[in-house]
């Protein structure tokens, strides 16, 4: 599949990638480039590959409560609420933001991978709730523009924007269309999103460029991407969370509002947190050189005690970083041996995001 | 210079056998920002076609295989300190390892810089 701006990745010279079948930009130029251009100035991302679902309806706020290990009744009008959904069995549907018009009225960002799997399961646990929902895949467009300098880029088409709160959104008027602008983003750098239709999309992507130029705006891709939420700690759907990772083991835990009277999910993540059972997501920075990846061994004292579950460089830091999901408690300042190809490389356990201070 | 399908050079320096071996320019753009390079070991002794040494880049590992057997002579230590090199002068500066070959008739089984442009175009 294609996103409304192929043809602007394509012309921009970007190297193309499958993602869960779209064809994305995996970069433009260099990732590192891309990387640090995000963290001290700004970047633009097409995230058209996120899917957007609408669920309205009387008992909307209700049926999505239920469904999230965050708190989502009472939350202001026009607030965005980041949560995981857990399955009956404790494991992750997903990780999604829930953004709220009013108690009737939200719609949801879903992952790519998970698209057709969320809007399932939300048809699935709707029967005892009178709402209605309906996705929006194959009209909208998404960009994010990411960065210290996104206020700059964003307030020459969107004056209003400067306004926003954090994890706050807001509709517009874009080209006499509906638009919606939030400061919500997977970079940590701050900036917004914007949901639209294609065509509008491609406009605000060339005028977001143009107006951006100033600000030292560049094109940013998936790889990018990647390491910017990775340095942040931020969990990726398939790596920290997924159907055999708890929330409550995971990056997202701090999502789970355990004085909820109840959510999809509660009484198995209960079962666990009281189990021995339960494992922990860490940081860890590697003290020998090399780069873990998803999915090598974790040894202490000789024993195999856990996974990677995402590892990359962190141009930040100039170091290799990794998340580590691990079975026994280890202490910040704790030295792991993970396993790279043959090789044993020693990481110490750190605490998140890697960088204390952007 | 010849090249390998799996995008190595690698340049004869003297009547001595003795050669150096690194990625083409092409495989650098391929694999984007090196972050770090595992070396081989001086004096290893290391068959046509095996892994040599391994590319680190933000997106994933690359393996690098050796174009011709022989025995490593020496590395590119640079490497440790500044990967980088390579994406910046993969075919020059970025060098991997010197080899000293077993059996020069291997050289003949490479590609020239024609056959190895053509390998590499339509990919482009």
């Amino acid at each position: 599949m294609k996103t409304p701006l192929y043809d602007r990745h394509l012309a921009l010279g970007a190297k193309m990638v499958d993602f869960c079948g779209w064809e994305m930009p995996l970069h433009y130029q260099s990732i590192v480039q891309e990387h640090l251009a995000v963290r001290s100035h700004v970047g633009i991302f097409d995230v058209s590959h996120m899917g957007r679902i609408l669920v309205h309806g009387p008992d909307a706020e209700s049926f999505l409560d239920y469904l999230s290990t965050n708190l989502i009744t009472g939350k202001k009008d026009y607030s965005a609420i980041y949560t995981v959904w857990s399955t009956p069995e404790g494991g992750c549907v997903d990780d999604v933001i829930i953004y709220k018009q009013d108690k009737y009225h939200f719609f949801v960002i879903v992952n790519a991978c998970n698209r057709h799997k969320d809007l399932q399961h939300l048809q699935d646990e709707s029967e005892s709730f009178d709402v209605y929902i309906e996705d929006r895949f194959a009209e909208d467009g998404i960009l994010a523009i990411q960065g210290p300098e996104a206020d700059n880029v964003i307030k020459t088409i969107f004056p209003a924007a400067c306004d926003l709160e954090q994890m706050h959104f807001m509709p517009l008027k874009y080209d006499q269309e509906d638009i919606i602008l939030s400061r919500t983003g997977y970079t940590g750098s701050g900036g917004f999103e914007i949901y639209a239709q294609g065509r509008n999309i491609v406009n605000l992507w060339d005028s977001l460029l143009k107006n951006g130029a100033p600000f030292g705006i560049v094109p940013v891709g998936l790889g990018a991407r990647d390491t910017l939420r990775l340095e942040m700690g931020y969990a990726l759907y398939g790596h920290e969370i997924n159907d055999k990772i708890a929330a409550n083991e995971s990056v997202a835990s701090w999502t789970i509002k355990w004085d909820k009277p109840n959510f999809l999910g509660k009484a198995a993540l209960e079962t666990l947190e009281r189990s021995n059972n339960k494992r922990h997501e860490h940081g860890a920075i590697l003290l020998d050189p090399g780069v873990a990846r998803s999915e090598c061994l974790v040894f202490k004292n000789g024993k195999e005690i856990g996974i990677v579950t995402s590892g990359s460089y962190s141009p930040i830091l100039n170091k290799s970083i990794a998340i580590v999901l691990l079975s026994e408690t280890v202490k910040n300042d704790d030295i792991i041996d993970i396993q790279i190809r043959q090789k044993m490389c020693k990481a110490k356990i750190v605490k998140l995001p890697f960088p204390r201070k952007l | 210079m010849k090249y390998s399908e799996s995008h190595e050079w690698i340049r004869t320096e003297d009547r001595t056998g003795l050669a150096t071996v690194g990625v083409t320019d092409y495989a650098q753009r391929e694999l984007g920002d090196i972050v770090y390079v595992e070396l081989p070991i001086v004096g290893k002794a290391i068959q046509a076609n095996k892994e040599a040494a391994v590319l680190e880049s933000t997106k994933a590992a690359a393996d690098v295989y050796s174009p011709v057997s022989g025995t490593i002579v020496e590395v590119n230590t640079r490497l440790s300190e500044s990967p980088e090199l390579i994406n910046n002068s993969a075919e020059n500066e970025g060098w991997i390892f010197k080899i000293k070959l077993t059996d020069a008739s291997e050289l003949d089984k490479l590609m020239d810089n024609t056959a190895y442009n053509r390998i590499t175009k339509h990919k482009t």
